[in-house]
């Protein structure tokens, strides 16, 4: 059975998203939430956020398209993704959004874009290492099966 | 123990109405609730609580009765205020349109003002704490919710259970109240190592 190293391999990956802080703590809260109910919940969630953060950043592009820029409007997206953000464990997306509010408040829109640029990276890195972990998650197996000895 | 059963029993009776327009923080906050044992109907805006509780004119409970989401079918009921039981309200506090503080006026100064309503933010701002706890607020909690959030709230629903007329003797509740918020804490505790 090739499930225990896999799930070593897991447990490695996962400790090595919270360590380069791309996940905070709230992402343990998610996985406390996650049982034989509803087995697939945290994978869930983070799905729901894509496609929230998909509208949200498209939302952010068209608005960055107009001048001048409606401050306003764009922290408002921020507050929204600033919050579904938050509220997976994304740390370091999160960070990016305080920060470009705060370009918002300050009505710096150099600030505002730079940021954005920087956010997209932030979010897409992220993606591809949580697409890449619930990939192996699924590979790995069930906790129950790995934890039967041979 | 006989006042543990029942109020387990009273808690798979709790039904809780979450306000919030973020689909993240609904599914969440569902997930929360039911991993507490607690029924949950989630809407997505202040004016979709407001014809939930029938506070609206012009309802017709009817034809509204599908577009919520119950997690309890055994508990869906049409949304008509004779025979609907809401125990607790927690709601978002930023959300466009009608914001929590909106609706919790609202629901303050209706018939439901006796339901506690919880408001809910990511942001820490004193004076809107202030503002939603003078408004009536039981509780506000700060985003991204936790478990041991939902101690706090277990609090007033078992408080607000010895106020309104049911079958438990009040008083014998009234005096293990502390003992089994403590003992709830740890079935919950347990339970979410399940």
């Amino acid at each position: 059975m090739e499930r225990n190293p896999m799930r070593r391999q897991l447990a490695v990956m996962r400790q090595s998203l919270f360590d380069q802080g791309y996940l905070d703590e709230q992402f343990v809260q998610l996985e406390e939430l996650q049982d034989d109910a509803n087995p697939n919940f945290v994978e869930e969630v983070v799905t729901l956020y894509y496609r929230d953060s998909a509208r949200l950043i498209l939302n952010v592009e068209q608005a960055l398209e107009r001048k001048p820029f409606d401050f306003n409007k764009l922290d408002g997206y921020m507050h929204q993704f600033k919050g579904s953000s938050s509220s997976i464990g994304a740390k370091k997306v999160k960070a990016e959004s305080t920060l470009f509010r705060e370009y918002c408040k300050s009505g710096n829109g150099e600030g505002c874009m730079r940021t954005f640029q920087q956010l997209k990276k932030e979010y897409a890195t992220l993606r591809k290492k949580l697409e890449a972990y619930f990939q192996l998650a699924r590979q790995a197996g069930p906790m129950e099966t790995a934890c039967h000895p041979k | 123990m006989q006042q543990r059963q029942q109020q387990q029993q009273e808690q798979h009776h709790f039904h809780v109405l979450a306000v919030d327009d973020s689909v993240i923080d609904r599914k969440l906050l569902e997930k929360l609730l039911k991993v507490s044992s607690y029924q949950v109907t989630c809407v997505d805006s202040g004016d979709k609580a407001l014809e939930y509780l029938g506070l609206l004119n012009n309802l017709d409970p009817h034809s509204t009765a599908s577009s919520f989401s119950s997690t309890s079918s055994s508990c869906s009921q049409p949304p008509q205020q004779e025979g609907l039981k809401v125990n607790l309200i927690m709601t978002d506090f930023c959300m466009p349109g009608m914001s929590g503080y909106d609706l919790l006026k609202r629901v303050k100064g209706s018939s439901w003002k006796d339901v506690p309503v919880v408001v809910m933010s990511s942001e820490n701002v004193p004076s809107i704490i202030s503002m939603c706890l003078e408004g009536g607020a039981e509780e506000f909690l700060l985003k991204p919710l936790q478990l041991s959030d939902l101690d706090k709230i277990q609090t007033y629903l078992l408080k607000s259970l010895h106020h309104s007329c049911t079958n438990i003797d009040k008083t014998d509740l009234i005096d293990h109240v502390d003992e089994d918020i403590n003992n709830n804490n740890d079935d919950n505790n347990n339970n979410n190592n399940r």
